[in-house]
C-alpha cells in the first residue's frame, strides 16, 4: 500500500535512455510531437512558451577548447514514484493530475485541468508546459493528427504521458485476447523512433525486462537530482563521469 | 384610539408588502437548500467548463480504422524502411521505422519523424501555374491546366529543337541515386543536349577520385558495421554523413559491442566540437581544410614504421614505388613522395596538430584489425578537391582496406539490365557534340565531373551559348546550393525556368512554370544504391495515399512531352512511371542475384564477395510484390574491388595515369599523387580576418526539403532566437572583436553579407565563425519563411582545377558588431 492508501501493481513502466548511444538527432522529441498531436507556433524560439513533451538538453563539460564536450540529455516526463505522490500531483487543487497505481504512469486530465500551473512550479525536472494559446494547425495539416490522442485546448498543462493510449490499446488487445493485463509490453513513440536504440522502455518491476535490467547497471545508471527523493522512473546510463556529475545539478 | 388604530391598519397594510428579516431568510435559505437538489447548478458549472475548453476550432481528429503500410521512406537517399500509419486509408498520421528492415532496423530521423508536416504542408501546390508577370512575383502565378502547361513547356523545348539548338536545355536534379535520373539521361540523350546536372554532393569528387584509383566512378564503400576502429576526417558521421538511417543504426551497434567488449574507437579529426567529435573516443582539432595533409602525415608514419601493407602495395598499387612513363621518364612514387615531404612536424605545421600525436593515431591507426578512415567534405552538400580525395583513398589502401571482404570498397549498382536503346536522331547528335556549358568557354578539365557551378558561371557569363530552357527537379538550387548567388546570375539569362517541385520553394518562386510533382509518399520512386554502403542495394517507395493536390510525376511528364515529338516517343513506350519502374524490376529479376532481405535479422555488410544470399524471389512480379507492396529492400553481396579494376594499369593506382593521359598543365611528379593541395581563397586577410565554416545538423533540413515546424521546435535558443541565427565564434574571438554572447553581428564575405548573433562557443576553433546550414528560407510559409540566415549566400566556391567541380571549404569573413 502507497501512503494515499492505493494498492500498488507488480507494474511499474520505466524508461532508460543510453546517453552513450544517444547522437541528439531529435527523431524522438519528433516523433513524440507527431504521435501526440503536439501543438507548435511560428516561433518556437521561446524555450519558456515552446510546448516538448520530449525535450533535449544540450550538457556541456565546463573545459575550454580543444578540450570541450557536449553531449545530450533527452528528457521526457520522470512519472516520479514517491511514495507520497510526484510533486505535481501533490499539489494539484483539482485532481487533474494523477498517478495511475497500476502502472506508475502519471496522467494529466485536461478538462479537468484550471491551469492554475501549480504542478509546473512543482515539477523539479521542467516536464510541464503550459498552453498559452489556442492550438492551430495550417490548413491541411489537421490531417495528420492522431486520433488516439486529444488535442489539448487553451488553458490547460500538459505532458508526457509515457504514451498511454498505446497501452490502452496494448491492454485491450490483452483483455480480448485473455492474457494477462500485467504483462503487457508496449513501446512509447520516442523508444520506437530512437535510431541507435538509446530508449528502453519497459516494466521496471519486472526482473527479466531489458529496462529492469540496464537500470540497474552499477557504472553507468544515474538518475536526475536524486536528492529530491522523487523517485524518477526515468534512469539515464553514461559512462562519462562529468556527465553523471551533472545530474544532481538542477535543470 | 383613533391614532393608534390607524397605525395599526397601516402596519397590517404594510404586511403583505415588507418582506420581514425572517421571512428573508427563511426564503433564502429555502433557495439555496432548493437548488442544492436540483441539478442546475452543476450542469452549468459542467457545461461552462466544456464551453471554455471545447471550443468548435480546436480539432477533433476524425477517429477511424488504423493501418499500417510499409514503403522506402521517401524523404531522403538514406534508404531506410519505414511503416505510415493511416486512418481508414485515407489520412497518414504517423511515420515509423519499420523494425524489419536491415538499414534502419525500426529508427527513424527526425527528417522522416516529421514528413507528414511536408505532404500536409500549406506550401504545397495546388496544380500547375505559369507567371504572369515578372519572374519572382507570388503574385503573378496563375493556375493553368496540365495539357496547357505541357504545351506550353513541349513549344519552348520543339523551337529549341527547331532552331537546331537542343544543347540549349539544361535540367538541374537533386536526386541523383534513382531511376528517374536515368530517365533524365535518356530524355536529354535522345533530345540531344548534354546539359544536364545533379545538386552538388561530396559524392561528385568522390566518384572521380575512385575513377582514378579503382577505374570506376562510384561512390566509395565503408564497411563502418564491421570496423573497430575509425579515424574520420571531418566526416559529420551523426550529423547526416553518408546516409543517415544506416549510420545512426551503425553507431547503436558500436555501443552494443562496447558493452560486450568489442569497444569500436571513433577518433574525429575536425576543426569543431561538432556532434560526432563530441561522441567520439577522441577528438583531434585541426586547422580547416587541413584534414588531408594529416591523412598524408599519417601515411608517412605508416610506411616509415612498415605498419602498412607492403605484400599488398607490391602485388596491386600502381605508382607506389618509383615508376616510369609511357616516355620513359622516371618519376616519383607514392612512398618516397610521403617520406620526403608529410613528415609529422611538417604536418604539424600545416594542420595544429602535435607532431607526437601524428605518429600516435598512426600507429594506433596501422596497429588495429579492421581500421578504417573515413572523410568528408568541410561543408556537407559540396565536392572535395581531386587531390584530398585521393589522399584518404590512399590511407586506406596503405593499411590493407582494399582486399576481399576488406573495409574499403566502391558502393555496388544493383543489376537492373539495360533499357532498351534510345533513337538518337541527326538533331540530337548533333547538339550533343556540342561541348558541355561548362567546358565550352574555357579549357575542360583532366577529369570533368558534375560541374553545376561551372555550368551556372557559363550561363551567366555567357561563354558558350545560351540556354534557353532550364528544368529544375526535386531541387532547390536558389536557396540550397553553395554560393546560390551563382544561380540567380544564370537563371537572368535562361529564357524559361520550369519548377516540378511539389512546393512553392525559392525556386519555384523564381521560375517561370511550375509542373508540381506529386509529393513524396503520394508517388513511385526507387531508390538504385545506398551510397557509402558495403552491399549492393535497390528499393522501392510506393505511394501510401493518392495525390490530394492537382499534381503529376515528373516521370510521366517527360513521357507526355515526348509524345508530342516525333523522333523521340518511340524511346519512351511506358504508360506511367509504374510502369517503368516494373520494367526496372524485371531486369533486376533476370540478373537471377541478390535477395530481398525482409526476414529482419540479415546483415548484408557481413555477406563477402561471391558469397551474397540465396535468391528468395520467384520470378519479376513476385520481386515487385516484395519491394513495392512489402517495403522490404533487394539486397547483394559486394563485388571483391581488388579483381575486378579497371584502370589502364589493371592496378590500384596510386600514381593516376588517366591523369598523366589527359595531360596535367604541370609535369611536376605530385601532380598524379595525392597531395596536400589546398585552393586559395579569395579576398584579403586583412579586410575579412576569420574563417567562415558552415555546418549540419540533424535536426535542420538542408537541402531540397525545408524545415518542417516540429524541427523548428528542436532548434536551441542558442541558435535560432526569434528570426536571429547565431555564429559560433571562440571566447577568445570573441572577446577580440570586442563581442559578447547574442551581440548582433554582421558577417561579411566577399559572396554577401548578414546580420547574426554571436554565440560565444568553447567548441569553436579561435579565428574561424562557425553557421549552421539550412535556414534562411524565403519562401514557404511563415513558419519556414525569413528564420536565419543563408550560409550559402556567404559561401566562396572554388573550382578544383583537376576536376572542375566547386569546392566550397571556407570563406574569409569579417564579424563586426552592428
Amino acid at each position: 500500500m502507497s501512503e494515499n492508501g492505493h494498492a500498488k501493481s507488480g507494474v511499474r513502466y520505466g524508461m532508460v535512455i543510453d546517453l552513450d548511444k544517444c547522437t541528439g538527432c531529435m527523431a524522438c522529441s519528433v516523433a513524440c510531437q507527431q504521435e501526440n498531436n503536439v501543438s507548435f507556433r511560428p516561433d518556437e524560439s521561446n524555450k519558456l512558451r515552446s510546448i516538448t513533451w520530449m525535450e533535449i538538453y544540450q550538457l556541456e563539460n565546463g573545459e575550454a577548447f580543444p578540450e570541450y564536450r557536449h553531449a545530450y540529455l533527452p528528457k521526457p516526463c520522470m512519472h516520479c514514484d514517491a511514495e507520497h505522490g510526484a510533486p505535481c500531483t501533490f499539489v494539484c487543487p483539482v485532481n487533474a493530475t494523477k498517478r495511475d497505481e497500476e502502472t506508475g504512469i502519471v496522467g494529466h486530465v485536461y478538462p479537468r485541468c484550471i491551469g492554475c500551473r501549480y504542478c509546473i512550479v512543482a515539477c523539479p525536472y521542467h516536464a510541464r508546459d503550459f498552453n498559452w494559446w489556442d492550438p492551430t494547425w495550417p490548413n491541411p495539416m489537421e490531417a495528420s493528427l492522431n486520433p488516439k490522442v486529444s488535442v489539448r485546448m487553451r488553458g490547460v498543462v500538459e505532458k508526457c504521458t509515457f504514451c498511454s493510449h498505446r497501452l490502452n490499446d496494448a491492454r485491450a488487445k490483452a483483455f480480448l485476447d485473455k492474457t494477462p493485463l500485467n504483462e503487457v509490453v508496449y513501446t512509447p513513440a520516442c523508444a520506437e523512433a530512437c535510431p541507435t536504440k538509446a530508449i528502453t522502455f519497459g516494466n521496471l518491476l519486472d526482473p527479466g525486462s531489458e529496462a529492469a535490467k540496464l537500470s540497474k547497471d552499477r557504472e553507468r545508471a544515474f538518475r536526475i537530482l536524486e536528492k529530491l527523493h522523487t523517485e524518477p522512473k526515468v534512469t539515464y546510463l553514461s559512462s562519462h563521469k562529468w556527465v553523471r556529475d551533472l545530474a544532481d545539478k538542477s535543470l | 384610539m383613533r391614532p393608534l388604530r390607524l397605525h395599526i391598519e397601516k402596519e397590517e397594510r404594510s404586511v403583505g408588502m415588507k418582506v420581514g428579516r425572517r421571512a428573508f431568510l427563511q426564503f433564502t435559505a429555502g433557495v439555496v437548500g432548493g437548488t442544492l437538489f436540483t441539478p442546475l447548478p452543476w450542469k452549468l458549472a459542467a457545461d461552462s467548463a466544456k464551453w471554455t475548453q471545447n471550443w468548435p476550432w480546436e480539432p477533433s481528429p476524425e477517429r477511424g480504422e488504423i493501418t499500417s503500410v510499409s514503403t522506402t521512406c521517401p524523404f531522403c537517399d538514406g534508404g531506410c524502411g519505414v511503416n505510415v500509419r493511416l486512418v481508414d486509408g485515407r489520412r497518414a498520421i504517423l511515420i515509423e521505422g519499420n523494425p524489419k528492415h536491415p538499414v534502419n532496423r525500426g529508427g527513424v530521423c527526425a527528417l522522416a519523424a516529421s514528413g507528414l508536416q511536408r505532404l500536409y504542408a500549406p506550401y504545397r501546390l495546388k496544380g500547375p501555374m505559369k507567371q504572369t508577370k515578372k519572374r519572382g512575383d507570388v503574385d503573378g502565378f496563375q493556375p493553368i491546366s496540365w495539357t496547357d502547361a505541357i504545351a506550353e513547356l513541349a513549344k519552348a523545348m520543339g523551337d529549341l529543337r527547331g532552331q537546331g539548338h537542343p544543347e540549349g536545355l539544361a535540367c538541374i536534379t537533386g536526386a541523383p541515386h534513382n531511376s528517374m535520373y536515368a530517365l533524365w539521361q535518356r530524355f536529354f540523350a535522345t533530345y540531344g543536349s548534354p546539359n544536364l546536372f545533379s545538386m552538388p554532393s561530396e559524392l561528385d569528387g568522390q566518384k572521380l577520385a575512385a575513377y582514378s584509383v579503382f577505374g570506376k566512378a562510384a561512390p566509395v564503400s565503408f564497411a563502418l558495421e564491421r570496423a573497430s576502429y575509425v579515424l574520420s576526417f571531418g566526416a559529420d558521421l551523426l550529423e547526416g554523413w553518408g546516409t543517415f538511417g544506416r549510420i545512426q543504426t551503425a553507431y547503436g551497434m558500436w555501443q552494443e559491442k562496447a558493452r560486450k567488449g568489442e569497444p569500436v574507437r571513433l577518433v574525429q579529426v575536425d576543426p569543431r566540437c561538432s556532434l560526432t567529435a563530441s561522441k567520439a573516443d577522441d577528438w583531434v582539432a585541426v586547422k580547416p581544410g587541413s584534414e588531408s595533409a594529416l591523412a598524408l602525415g599519417i601515411a608517412h608514419v605508416l610506411i616509415r614504421e612498415g605498419l602498412y601493407d607492403a605484400d599488398l602495395a607490391s602485388r596491386t598499387f600502381f605508382g607506389f614505388e618509383d615508376w616510369t612513363d609511357a616516355q620513359g621518364k622516371e618519376r616519383k612514387g607514392f612512398k618516397n613522395f610521403v617520406t620526403a615531404a608529410y613528415s609529422p612536424e611538417r604536418v604539424s605545421e600545416i594542420t595544429g596538430v602535435n607532431p607526437d600525436k601524428i605518429v600516435e593515431i598512426a600507429k594506433d591507426f596501422g596497429g588495429r584489425k579492421n581500421a578504417l578512415a573515413i572523410w568528408g567534405s568541410c561543408n556537407g552538400g559540396v565536392a572535395n578537391p581531386y587531390h584530398q580525395e585521393v589522399a584518404f583513398i590512399a590511407l586506406n589502401a596503405l593499411v590493407g582496406n582494399l582486399k576481399p571482404g576488406g573495409m574499403l570498397g566502391i558502393t555496388p549498382d544493383p543489376p537492373l539490365g539495360a533499357l532498351p536503346d534510345p533513337q538518337v536522331d541527326a538533331v540530337a547528335v548533333e547538339g550533343l557534340k556540342r561541348p558541355r556549358l561548362d567546358m565550352a568557354g574555357s579549357a575542360m578539365p583532366p577529369l570533368p565531373g558534375n560541374a553545376l557551378h561551372g555550368f551556372l558561371d557559363g550561363a551567366a557569363k555567357g561563354g558558350g551559348y545560351s540556354i534557353g530552357v532550364l528544368l529544375v527537379h526535386e531541387a532547390n538550387p536558389f536557396h540550397s546550393l553553395a554560393e546560390n548567388n551563382l544561380y540567380r546570375a544564370a537563371i537572368e539569362k535562361v529564357g524559361l525556368v520550369a519548377s516540378f517541385s511539389s512546393y512553392m520553394d525559392e525556386t519555384a518562386v523564381h521560375a517561370d512554370l511550375i509542373l508540381p510533382n506529386h509529393a513524396a509518399l503520394e508517388r513511385y520512386d526507387d531508390y538504385t544504391c545506398l551510397a557509402g554502403a558495403p552491399y549492393g542495394y535497390y528499393a522501392i517507395t510506393s505511394p501510401v495515399l493518392p495525390p490530394h493536390k492537382d499534381t503529376k510525376h515528373t516521370g510521366e511528364v517527360i513521357f507526355d512531352l515526348t509524345k508530342g515529338m516525333e523522333s523521340l516517343k518511340d524511346s519512351f513506350p511506358w504508360k506511367s512511371y509504374e510502369d517503368y519502374l516494373k520494367d526496372r524490376v524485371k531486369g533486376l529479376a533476370a540478373s537471377g542475384r541478390g535477395a530481398v532481405a525482409d526476414k529482419g535479422d540479415e546483415t548484408p555488410w557481413s555477406w563477402m564477395p561471391g558469397k551474397g544470399p540465396e535468391v528468395n524471389y520467384k520470378d519479376d512480379a513476385d520481386l515487385w510484390k516484395k519491394l513495392a507492396k512489402g517495403g522490404m529492400c533487394w539486397c547483394d553481396a559486394q563485388e571483391s574491388l581488388l579483381e575486378d579494376l579497371s584502370t589502364q594499369s589493371g592496378d590500384c593506382e596510386l600514381a593516376s595515369q588517366v591523369l598523366l593521359g589527359r595531360g596535367l598543365k604541370t609535369d611536376k611528379d605530385e601532380a598524379y599523387l595525392p597531395r596536400y593541395a589546398p585552393l586559395a581563397l579569395g579576398g584579403s586577410e586583412q579586410d575579412l580576418p576569420l574563417l567562415l565554416l558552415a555546418y549540419r545538423l540533424p535536426n535542420i533540413a538542408s537541402g531540397f526539403l525545408p524545415n518542417s515546424p516540429f524541427l523548428n521546435k528542436t532548434i536551441p535558443d542558442s541558435l535560432l532566437l526569434h528570426d536571429d541565427q547565431f555564429v559560433d565564434v571562440h571566447p577568445k574571438t570573441a572577446k577580440s572583436l570586442g563581442l559578447a554572447e547574442g551581440d548582433r553581428a554582421a558577417i561579411k564575405t566577399l559572396q554577401g553579407e548578414a546580420v547574426v548573433r554571436v554565440h560565444v562557443h568553447p567548441g569553436a576553433q579561435p579565428g574561424v565563425a562557425f553557421m549552421a546550414q539550412g535556414l534562411g528560407h524565403a519562401a514557404y510559409d511563415e513558419y519556414i519563411d525569413g528564420k536565419g540566415a543563408n550560409v550559402n549566400t556567404l559561401m566562396e566556391v572554388l573550382t578544383d582545377p583537376v576536376t572542375g567541380l566547386g569546392v566550397a571549404w571556407a570563406a574569409r569573413a569579417q564579424l563586426r558588431r552592428v
